[in-house]
C-alpha cells in the first residue's frame, strides 16, 4: 500500500481545513490536505450570506463590539456554548476579516450616503458615514443586535474559499483531492494518520502524520432532506467515532431551516419571509398566524420549522413524488422587488424548479441545515481521547454554537478556529517526533483492506446499500427531526440498531471495481448509521428543550440538570454509544437567562453564577 | 402526460481492464421539476449502481457536475429535463482526464493553472492585525467579485476549440483568473510581470476568439470582454513607446 | 562569441505579441485591399471606361507594379502567421471536427469556415494574382475575355464567396479578439459580418455578370 508521510494531515480542504493548513504551512511545516472533491468545491463555497465579525463600520452596526457579538452568540446557543471559546471567537473574528481582506477577499465596502433597505416589504432609509467609506461593510442577519455580517455580494463562501485556496497554493500546501479518509490510525493514545481510499482508482493509501486535523464539515447527509452538499456525510466523524476513544459532542444539536425547496432542498433565504413572504398549505391557506398569532412567518427559524412540520403531519401538506411540502408565496411582493431584491431566490426558482416566483408558488419544506455537534475538542482544537488529533470547523464541537448557531457565525468560525487551531498545531509540531509501532499501522491497513475485499468479493451479505440508507433516512426524518419525543426516539433507537446490522450486511450489485460509487457508500454506511444513532440516542437521553433540540414531552429548558454537553463514544461491539456529560462551559461570563426571543419556560440552575456587575455590589 | 426519457450515457471505467468505451441506454419516467441531478441519482440507485458522475452542491455553485448535455458543456444539476427532448445524450467533459463514465478530473488542471498564473495577491505589504483594513472603493470590490465568480467547472475549457487542439492553452478560465488580479489594486505585479505569464501563444495570443467559452459559461462570466481587454492590454504593452 | 546561458530557460519574449499584431495588421491590410480591389473591378458595372480609367490610374502611378507584389507579400506573411493556428496534423484535424460537430456552436463553425476558405484562397488567390499580374496592363476587355471562359468563370464563382466569407469573418474576428465587439454589441457585430459578406458577394456577382455580358 502506498504510504505518504507528512507533518500535518488535514482531512478536509474546506475553509476550516485550509485556514489551519495555511497557518501550519506558514510556520514552516509540511502539510497535506485531503478532500473528496477539489478543494474549491468544498461546501464552504455554497455559503452566500456572510460572516459575522464586530467591525462596526456599517451605519446599522454602529456601537457594535466583540462584547455585543459575544452576548448574541451565547443567547443564540441557548447557553449551550463554551463561553471561553465564544469569547475567543468574537475577539478574533474582526482581525480574521481584515486578514482575509489582505489576502484578496473582495469584501463589499461602505459607500457613504443615504441608502434604502427593505423590511417587511417596505423601504426604510439609513445613512452611511463619510469617515467609514471604503471600510468593510456588513449586512443584517437573524438573531443579532447589529448589522455585523461581512459579505462579498451573494458569494461570500465562494470568494473566501477561493482566496484561501489561492493562499494555500502560494504556500505550497498540497491538496490531494478525490481522496477519502476512511479510518484513523491510532495506538489508543496517539493519532498517527489515516487510511484513505483514492476516489480516482479505488486503491487504498496510507497517510502517516505527526498531527491529524479533522475538518470534514457537516454531516447533514445522514438526513434525507438537507441543504448540505451531497458529500457532507460525516466521513471525518465516522473515522473519529470508530476509534472507540474519541467522543463526539452534542450530536443531537441539529439546526433546521424552514425553507429548503422541493425536490433538491436547496436553501432559499430567510429574506423571502423577512420581506413579507407567506407560507400556504394544500388549500393555499395561510396557516402560520393560527399557530403564532403575533410573529406568524417571522418567528425564529426553529419555531417556523416546527409549525410547518406540525401542519404537514395534520395532512395539510401538498403531496409530491418527493414527499409532502408546503408553499412559499412571494407573488404579492411584485415583480420589481423579486427580480431585484430577491434575485438569488428568483434564480434558484427559475434554474432548479423551472417556476417563476412572480406568478407561481414555491414548494418548500423544513430541511436539515447545520450540525452544531462534532468531534469534541478543547479550546485549542485538540480532540478528546487521542493526542495529535485536532478538529476545526463544522466537523468539530469546539463549541461556540451550543444548541443553536447564529447565521453568519459558522463561516466566521471556520477561519477563526482554523487560524487558532492551526497555531496550536504548529506549537504541537515543534519538537514533536513520532514513534510509530509499525504493527499498529499494518493492523489498521489490514482491517480496511479486509472490509473492502469482503464487499467487492460479495462474501455473504444481502442488503441493498441504497435501501438501507433509505431506512436510516426514514428514522431520522420521523423521530429526530424538529419535534422529538421519548416514545418515537425510543423506537428510533431500536430501529437504528437493526439498520446498523443491515448496514454491515450489504451486498454490492455492481462490480465494485475502481472508483465505484456504490462501494464508497457501502464502506461508510455503517458509520453513518452510528452517527444517526448518536443523534437519536443523544436526543432521547436529553430530557429538555434547548435551542434547536425540541422535546414535546420536555418543553422547558432545564438549566438545573442539562446545562451540559453530551459526549458520545462508541465502544467496540456496542450497538449504542456510551454517553457522558460535561459542563457546557467552564466559566460564565454571561449567566444563563432569557434569550429575549423564542419564549419557553426555563428551569433555573440551583446555584446560578454571579452575573456581570454582581461583584460591584 | 409525463414522458419517458431515454438517456444515452457514455460508459468507460479506465480502472477495469474489461471495460471498453461505449454508450449505455437507460429509460426513466419524468417527474415534476426533475433535473439531471435527480435523474442520474435515480439511474444509479435503481438501475446501475456502478454509474460514475460527480455532484456536490447540486445547487449550481461548486462546479462539480459539468458534462456534455446533448452536445453542449453545462452543469447537470441546474439542467431541467423539461427543457430537453425526450432523448438525452450525456458525455463526460472532453479535454480533462477521464475518471470514469461522466466523471472527469478538473481539479488537477485547475491547480496547475493557479501555479501558472500565480493565482494569488502578490504584495510586499505585511499584514498587521492591529491596523484598520486598507480601504477600497466598493465599485472596485464589485468588479473583482464579478471575475471572482468563476466556479472552475471547466465548461469554457472543454468548449474551446483552441484548448482542444493545444493542451497547453490557458483557456478562458485561466485568463479570466489573471484578469481578476490585474484589476485588483492589492496585487502589486507590474504589467511586464503579467505579460510574462500570459503574453504568449499558450496565453492570451493563443485565443482565436471562438467565443464558445462565452456562450457556455454557466455563471455568465464576461469572458469575451475580459479576453478582449487582456489582448489589448498585453499587445499594447509591447509597443516601443510604452516603455 | 557569446554563450547563451539562458538558452534552456527560454527567456520570456515578446515575439508572440508582435506576431499577433502582424497577423491582425496583415489581415486588416488585406481587407482594405480587397475593398479597394472590389472598387476597381466592380467599376466595370459603371462602364468599361470607368474600369479602364481606374486601371490606367493605378498603373500610371506605379501602384499596380509596386502594390501587386506588396499585396502578394502581405498575402504570404498573413498566410504564414495564420497557419500557426491551423490544425495541419491529422490528429488535431480529427479533434476539431469532432469538437465542432459535438458543440453545434456558430462561432466555432465560423472559424472552421475561415481556416478552410483560407486554404482555397491561398491556392486560387496565388493563381489569380499570377495570371493578372503577368498580363498587365489590366483592362476591362481582357478581364471580360477571361471571365467568358467557363473555366475562369467557375474559378471566380468559387473564389468570390470564399474570399468574402473569409473577409467577413476575419473582420468580425478582429473585432472580437481585440475587444471592439463585446458582449453588449456582439449581436450587432454578427449582423454587420453578415451584411458585409452578402453585400460584397452581390457586388462581385454583379461584376461577373457585367463581364459576361460585355462584348
Ligand atoms: C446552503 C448553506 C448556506 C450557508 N450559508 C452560511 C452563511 O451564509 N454564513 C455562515 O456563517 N454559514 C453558512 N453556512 C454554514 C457554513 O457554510 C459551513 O458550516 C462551513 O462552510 C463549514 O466549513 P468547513 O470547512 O468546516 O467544511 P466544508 O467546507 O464542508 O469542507 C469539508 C471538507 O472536508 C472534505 N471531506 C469530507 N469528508 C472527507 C473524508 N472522509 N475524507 C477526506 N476529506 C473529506 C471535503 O471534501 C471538504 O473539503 C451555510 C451552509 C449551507 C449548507
Ligand atoms: C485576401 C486574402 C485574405 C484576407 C483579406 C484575409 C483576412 C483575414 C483577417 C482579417 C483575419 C482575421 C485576423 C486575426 O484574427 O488576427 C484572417 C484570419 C485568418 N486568415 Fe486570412 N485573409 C486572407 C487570406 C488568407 C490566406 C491565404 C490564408 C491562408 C492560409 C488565411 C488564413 C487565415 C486564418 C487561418 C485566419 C484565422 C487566424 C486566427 O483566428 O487566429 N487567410 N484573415
Ligand atoms: C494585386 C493583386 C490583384 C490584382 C491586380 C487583381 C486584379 C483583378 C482583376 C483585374 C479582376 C477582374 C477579373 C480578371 O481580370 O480575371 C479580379 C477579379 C477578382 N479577384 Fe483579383 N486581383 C488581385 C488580387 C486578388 C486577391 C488576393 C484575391 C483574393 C484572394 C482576389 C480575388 C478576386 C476575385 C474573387 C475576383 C472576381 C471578382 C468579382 O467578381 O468581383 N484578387 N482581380
Ligand atoms: S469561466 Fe465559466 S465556464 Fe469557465 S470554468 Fe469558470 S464558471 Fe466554468
Ligand atoms: S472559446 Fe477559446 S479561443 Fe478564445 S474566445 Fe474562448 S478562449
Ligand atoms: S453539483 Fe455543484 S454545480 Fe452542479
Amino acid at each position: 500500500m502506498l504510504t505518504i508521510y507528512t507533518d500535518l494531515l488535514c482531512i478536509g480542504a474546506g475553509l476550516a481545513g485550509e485556514r489551519a493548513a495555511v497557518e501550519v504551512a506558514g510556520a514552516g511545516f509540511n502539510v497535506i490536505c485531503l478532500s473528496l472533491v477539489p478543494a474549491r468545491r468544498s461546501h464552504s463555497v455554497a455559503a452566500q450570506g456572510g460572516m459575522q465579525a464586530a467591525l462596526g463600520n456599517a451605519a446599522m452596526g454602529e456601537g457594535d463590539s466583540p462584547d455585543v457579538h459575544f452576548a448574541d452568540t451565547v443567547k443564540g446557543s441557548d447557553w449551550g456554548c463554551d463561553q471561553e471559546v465564544a469569547r475567543l471567537f468574537c475577539d478574533t473574528a474582526p482581525i480574521e476579516m481584515r486578514r482575509l481582506a489582505s489576502w484578496g477577499v473582495p469584501w463589499n465596502r461602505v459607500v457613504a450616503g443615504v441608502h434604502t433597505y427593505y423590511k417587511g416589504g417596505k423601504p426604510f432609509e439609513k445613512e452611511e458615514r463619510k469617515e467609514k467609506e471604503g471600510l468593510i461593510h456588513a449586512r443584517a442577519f437573524g438573531g443579532t443586535a447589529k448589522w455585523r455580517t461581512c459579505y462579498a455580494s451573494d458569494g461570500t463562501g465562494h470568494s473566501v474559499l477561493y482566496t484561501m485556496d489561492n493562499r494555500a497554493a502560494q504556500l505550497g500546501v498540497e491538496v490531494h483531492d478525490r481522496v477519502e479518509a476512511i479510518s484513523l490510525i491510532h495506538d489508543g493514545g496517539n493519532c498517527l494518520g489515516a487510511v484513505c481510499r483514492c476516489l480516482r482508482t479505488g486503491k487504498l493509501v496510507t497517510y502517516i502524520s505527526k498531527a491529524t486535523l479533522i475538518a470534514t464539515g457537516g454531516f447533514g447527509r445522514i438526513y434525507r432532506a438537507s441543504t448540505n452538499a451531497i458529500i457532507n456525510d460525516g466521513g471525518g466523524l465516522i473515522a473519529a467515532i470508530e476509534t472507540g476513544v474519541v467522543p463526539l459532542g452534542n450530536m443531537e444539536a441539529i439546526q433546521f431551516h424552514p425553507t429548503g425547496i422541493v425536490p433538491t432542498d436547496i436553501l432559499v433565504t430567510e429574506g423571502c419571509r423577512g420581506d413579507g413572504g407567506t407560507l400556504l398549505d394544500a388549500d393555499e391557506y395561510r396557516f402560520m398566524p393560527d399557530y403564532e398569532p403575533e410573529k406568524a412567518e417571522l418567528a425564529s427559524r426553529d419555531v417556523v420549522a416546527r409549525r410547518m412540520t406540525e401542519h404537514m403531519l395534520k395532512g395539510k401538506g401538498i403531496k409530491s413524488p418527493y414527499g409532502d411540502h408546503l408553499w412559499l408565496d412571494i407573488r404579492h411582493l411584485g415583480e420589481k422587488h423579486i427580480r431585484t431584491k430577491l434575485r438569488e431566490v428568483d434564480e434558484i426558482c427559475q434554474s432548479f424548479l423551472g417556476i417563476d416566483p412572480v406568478h407561481q408558488l414555491i414548494p418548500v419544506r423544513p430541511t436539515q441545515h447545520y450540525s452544531m455537534g462534532g468531534v469534541r475538542t478543547n479550546k485549542d482544537g485538540a480532540a478528546y481521547g487521542l493526542s495529535g488529533l485536532f478538529g476545526a470547523g463544522e466537523a468539530s464541537c469546539w463549541d461556540m454554537h451550543g444548541f443553536n448557531r447564529l447565521g453568519g457565525n459558522s463561516l466566521a468560525e471556520t477561519v477563526v478556529a482554523g487560524g487558532i487551531v492551526g497555531g496550536r498545531i504548529a506549537e504541537f509540531l515543534a519538537g514533536c517526533e513520532l514513534a510509530i509501532r509499525t504493527s499498529v499501522v499494518r493492523d489498521r491497513q489490514a482491517l480496511d483492506e479486509e472490509r473492502v475485499k469482503n464487499l467487492v468479493e460479495k462474501s455473504g451479505g444481502s442488503e441493498n446499500v441504497y435501501q438501507v440508507r433509505e431506512a436510516m433516512f426514514d428514522v431520522l426524518q420521523e423521530v429526530a427531526f424538529i419535534y422529538r419525543n421519548g416514545k418515537d426516539l425510543e423506537s428510533g433507537v431500536e430501529r437504528l440498531k437493526e439498520i446498523l446490522a443491515r448496514a454491515k450486511n450489504v451486498r454490492l450489485r455492481s462490480g465494485g471495481v475502481g472508483a465505484n460509487p456504490e462501494l464508497a457508500l457501502a464502506i461508510k454506511l455503517p458509520g453513518m448509521v452510528k452517527l444517526a444513532q448518536c443523534v437519536v440516542y443523544g436526543a432521547l437521553k436529553r430530557t429538555e428543550s434547548r435551542g434547536s433540540h425540541t422535546r414535546e414531552d420536555y418543553p422547558e429548558r432545564n438549566d438545573r440538570d442539562w446545562l451540559t454537553r453530551t459526549l458520545a463514544t462508541w465502544r467496540e461491539g456496542a450497538d449504542v454509544p456510551t454517553l457522558d456529560y460535561e459542563p457546557a462551559t467552564p466559566s460564565f461570563e454571561l449567566p444563563p437567562g432569557d434569550r429575549g426571543y423564542g419564549g419557553g419556560r426555563i428551569i433555573p440552575m440551583d446555584n446560578p453564577p454571579a452575573g456581570p456587575g454582581a461583584d460591584k455590589e | 402526460m409525463p414522458r419517458n426519457l431515454t438517456f444515452n450515457i457514455f460508459r468507460y471505467n479506465p480502472q477495469d481492464p474489461a471495460s471498453v468505451p461505449h454508450m449505455d441506454t437507460f429509460v426513466l419516467g419524468e417527474t415534476d421539476s426533475m433535473t439531471l441531478f435527480i435523474a442520474l441519482g435515480r439511474i444509479r440507485e435503481e438501475q446501475d449502481p456502478s454509474l460514475q458522475f460527480d455532484f456536490c452542491c447540486r445547487a449550481g455553485v461548486c462546479g462539480s457536475c459539468a458534462m456534455v448535455i446533448n452536445g453542449r458543456p453545462g452543469l447537470a444539476c441546474n439542467t431541467k429535463v423539461k427543457d430537453l427532448p425526450a432523448e438525452i445524450t450525456l458525455l463526460p467533459l472532453p479535454f480533462f482526464k477521464l475518471v470514469g463514465d461522466l466523471s472527469v478530473d478538473t481539479g488537477t488542471w485547475f491547480r496547475e493553472m493557479y501555479q501558472r498564473v500565480e493565482s494569488w495577491v502578490h504584495t510586499e505589504r505585511v499584514f498587521d492585525p492591529a491596523q484598520e483594513e486598507e480601504r477600497m472603493d466598493n465599485d472596485t470590490a464589485n468588479r473583482i467579485y464579478e471575475l471572482d465568480r468563476c466556479i472552475e467547472c471547466g465548461c469554457c475549457i472543454a468548449a474551446c476549440g483552441t484548448a482542444r487542439m493545444r493542451k497547453d492553452f490557458l483557456g478562458a478560465a485561466g485568463l479570466n483568473r489573471l484578469a481578476r488580479f490585474l484589476i485588483d489594486p492589492r496585487d502589486q505585479r507590474t504589467e511586464r510581470e503579467y505579460f510574462e505569464l500570459i503574453g504568449n501563444d499558450q496565453g492570451i495570443f493563443g485565443c482565436m476568439g471562438l467565443l464558445a467559452c462565452e456562450d457556455v459559461c454557466p455563471k455568465r462570466l464576461p469572458l469575451q470582454d475580459q479576453l478582449g481587454f487582456l489582448r489589448r492590454k498585453m499587445a499594447l504593452s509591447v509597443l516601443p513607446w510604452k516603455k | 562569441m557569446t554563450v547563451d546561458t539562458t538558452m534552456h530557460v527560454s527567456a520570456p519574449g515578446r515575439s508572440a505579441a508582435y506576431l499577433d499584431w502582424l497577423q491582425m495588421l496583415t489581415g486588416a491590410g488585406l481587407i482594405l485591399f480587397m475593398w479597394t480591389h472590389m472598387i476597381l473591378v466592380s467599376s466595370v458595372i459603371l462602364g468599361v471606361g470607368a474600369m479602364d480609367a481606374l486601371a490606367y490610374f493605378f498603373e500610371a502611378t506605379g501602384m499596380a507594379q509596386v502594390g501587386g507584389p506588396l499585396i502578394g507579400l502581405a498575402f504570404l506573411v498573413h498566410f504564414a502567421l495564420a497557419a500557426r493556428k491551423v490544425p495541419f496534423r491529422v490528429e488535431q484535424q480529427k479533434i476539431i471536427w469532432k469538437h465542432a460537430k459535438m458543440l453545434h456552436h456558430r462561432d466555432t463553425w465560423l472559424w472552421l469556415v475561415q481556416a478552410g476558405s483560407a486554404m482555397v484562397i491561398l491556392l486560387m488567390g496565388s493563381i489569380h494574382m499570377w495570371t493578372v499580374l503577368t498580363d498587365l496592363p489590366i483592362s476591362a476587355a481582357k478581364s471580360a475575355a477571361r471571365v467568358q471562359q467557363w473555366q475562369w468563370l467557375l474559378f471566380y464563382l468559387v473564389l468570390l464567396p470564399l474570399v468574402e466569407l473569409h473577409v467577413g469573418i476575419g473582420f468580425y474576428r478582429i473585432g472580437v479578439k481585440w475587444g471592439f465587439i463585446r458582449r453588449d454589441n456582439r449581436a450587432k457585430g454578427v449582423k454587420s459580418e453578415k451584411v458585409l459578406t452578402i453585400v460584397f458577394v452581390s457586388i462581385g456577382a454583379l461584376t461577373l455578370i457585367r463581364f459576361l455580358t460585355l462584348g
